[in-house]
């Protein structure tokens, strides 16, 4: 079973103009596979993103995630899907900024609701540990630095345990320092624990470290 | 606390002062709504009690039949007309004859609380070369002032003296001033059929309606049958008192089939008092409605700023997992919790300001301050109204956060 397969996707914008943003797409992703999607600005690799994270259903074609077909779901089945199976960082962290970061880490858990409330807080603060933010749980999340922010992010993507882990310019926001800390986070978490990361970058650096990479010019596949 | 209230929390109380004008708003439709109903209430109930202290809820008297019986029958014969000129509705008795039975009759049911007969005549009253008409009421002293509190408004003397003294009367106190006397002086009393007789004053009433005070005379039913010839159990009126005033019609109908006498609830004579009643209490609904209806605008426009301001979390949200009718829980939780906060606060300061204006001074007729009532269900009402417009004015722009589409807040 392929964590990610995409099948002969199209995506038209129809606003301002009719316009061909991606052209008879079709790609496979493995699990364990860490993929980064690339491409100059108005490719599409962005709109290819939001498509595989089912918040954006306006496409012809079909993708499946983890054997599930996704396409056709109705709205509540895919909030739920993306509660289970997909974690998101964002280029900007896109924290709940009157949460503590603890809150905001156990938040998708205490959503899903799969697990007590002692069992999440304990999971969130394995993964602050991991995450080597730890001593910063209680602080609101407005109030930590920006590469602290991003860890909390990601932290977040991770408390449901989700077979896919998304990034929209992870790293676009950070200094090379903390660009070097997510990278190897998301390298361990695709190593050690098999889950699969796709990752939309502008950072060649980056791209080139990953197992894979797919380009997209002018919406279709180089 | 599920993990939509906690979320719910979070967003209330991030932002105090807005938290509190809302409150406020809501806080301040509520209370007057309260303020407003007790008031007219209040009014209402003041008025009619003003009115009830002359006037029974029901009253039985002999009326004159409605329908004129044909002398003739009509004629068969398409041939033959049929002319009567001048056709007269004759009073054949006068006064009803046997007020004890229909007065025993009336006290068996279950609404009436007191029932008192009284003979009522005109007269002429003289002292000296002064005389004056006025209107003779032999009265049971007990059950009238069961009915009416009329020993209340005795200003001098007692009235239960009346069932003592055959020749007692208490005059009103205008009518007392127009012929000059005052109590121990003695009175001649005529009447229609003109026979005159001697009453000593025992007493003087005021009631504050001056018209009747000018007219008043008061004296034991026992002495007026006596005065005007009348069998043991005569009156010209049944007068009956029901528990809620409001209900005369219906225990009037009730009635009505236990005696041949035309029997009238007070709402037929005075449909004025009736109407100003009704259109008080719509005025208190309009214009409190109104007012919970403004503050209704008030949380719909806070809540719709929250929504634009939280708009990138609702985003959020959403990405992780949180569906729809996640959304709209957590917003309306907001707008509910609002409401109920409101109202709580609204119902006391309503409360305080009844309170207040109990205590105001309005010392017009027999008023000494602002009349009030304090009614369970205003506050009922209140509270329900309130709750049911926050929830709609929340439930708008909760509706409106439940669709925002992710995918745009989240590119930017």
């Amino acid at each position: 079973m392929k964590a990610l397969s995409v099948n002969q996707v199209n995506k038209y914008f129809h606003e301002p103009v009719e316009f061909h943003v991606l052209k008879d797409v079709s790609f496979e992703v493995n699990k364990g596979e860490f993929v980064a999607i690339i491409g100059k600005s108005g490719s599409g690799k962005s709109t290819m993103l939001y498509l595989l994270s089912t918040m954006d259903t306006d496409y012809k074609g079909t993708i499946s995630i983890n054997g599930t077909q996704v396409t056709g779901l109705k709205q509540n089945q895919l909030a739920r899907f993306r509660n289970e199976h997909i974690g998101f960082v964002f280029q900007f962290h896109f924290l709940l900024p009157e949460f503590s970061v603890l809150d905001n880490v156990m938040l998708p858990a205490l959503k899903l609701k799969k697990k007590s409330k002692e069992e999440i807080e304990h999971q969130a603060m394995e993964l602050i540990t991991m995450l080597g933010i730890k001593g910063q749980e209680h602080k609101k999340a407005s109030r930590i630095s920006g590469g602290q922010q991003q860890r909390v992010a990601i932290a977040r993507a991770l408390i449901n345990a989700p077979a896919i882990i998304m990034g929209d310019e992870p790293t676009g926001n950070l200094d090379s320092k903390n660009t070097k800390i997510v990278f190897d986070i998301f390298r361990q978490l695709a190593k050690e624990r098999g889950q699969t990361i796709i990752a939309v970058t502008h950072d060649d650096e980056f791209a080139a470290n990953c197992d894979r990479i797919i380009e997209l010019s002018d919406g279709v596949l180089v | 606390m599920n993990t939509n209230q906690k979320i719910a929390r979070v967003f209330l109380t991030s932002k105090l002062r807005q938290l509190l004008v809302a409150v406020l708003s809501v806080t301040f439709g509520i209370s007057m709504y309260v303020f407003m109903n007790s008031f007219m209430a209040g009014v209402n109930n003041e008025q009619t009690e003003i009115t009830f202290t002359s006037m029974p809820h029901i009253k039985i008297y002999n009326d004159l039949s409605s329908e004129v019986k044909p002398i003739l029958p009509s004629p068969n014969d398409s041939n033959t007309v049929l002319m009567v000129n001048n056709a007269r509705n004759i009073r054949y008795t006068e006064g009803i004859k046997n007020a004890d039975v229909i007065k025993d009759k009336v006290l068996s049911l279950n609404d009436v609380i007191g029932v008192t007969t009284q003979l009522n005549q005109n007269v002429f009253i003289r002292n000296g070369v002064s005389k004056a008409s006025a209107n003779l009421s032999g009265i049971e002293t007990l059950s009238e002032n069961q009915l009416f509190n009329t020993a209340e408004y005795i200003i001098e003397g007692d009235l239960f003296e009346l069932d003592k003294r055959s020749n007692g009367i208490i005059l009103g106190i205008g009518l007392a001033r127009t012929i000059g006397v005052g109590t121990g002086n003695n009175v001649a009393v005529s009447t229609s059929d003109g026979i005159s007789k001697t009453f000593k004053v025992i007493g003087l009433i005021e009631t504050g309606a001056s018209a009747a005070d000018k007219t008043r005379a008061l004296i034991s039913i026992q002495t007026a049958r006596q005065l005007f010839s009348k069998n043991k159990s005569y009156a010209t009126e049944v007068m009956v008192n029901i528990e809620n005033y409001y209900k005369a019609q219906e225990v009037a109908a009730t009635i009505t089939p236990l005696t041949e006498y035309k029997v009238e609830a007070w709402q037929v004579g005075n449909s004025q008092l009736d109407s100003a009643n009704a259109l008080r209490d719509i005025i208190a609904i309009a214009v409190s409605l109104t007012i919970l209806i403004v503050a209704g605008f008030g949380i719909y426009n806070i809540m719709n700023m929250t929504v634009n301001e939280k708009i990138k979390e609702i985003a959020i949200l959403k990405a992780m997992g949180f569906n729809g009718k996640d959304v709209v829980e957590i917003f309306l939780t907001q707008s509910v919790v609002i409401g109920f906060m409101g109202g709580l606060t609204g119902l006391v300061l309503g409360n305080i300001i009844v309170r207040i204006v109990d205590n105001i001074p309005f010392e017009i007729a027999t008023l000494t301050t602002l009349p009030v009532v304090f009614r369970t269900s205003d506050y009922v009402l209140a509270f329900g109204f309130g709750i049911i417009i926050t929830f709609l004015a929340g439930y708008l722009p909760a509706r409106k956060a439940s669709k925002i589409d992710p995918v745009d807040i989240l590119r930017g």
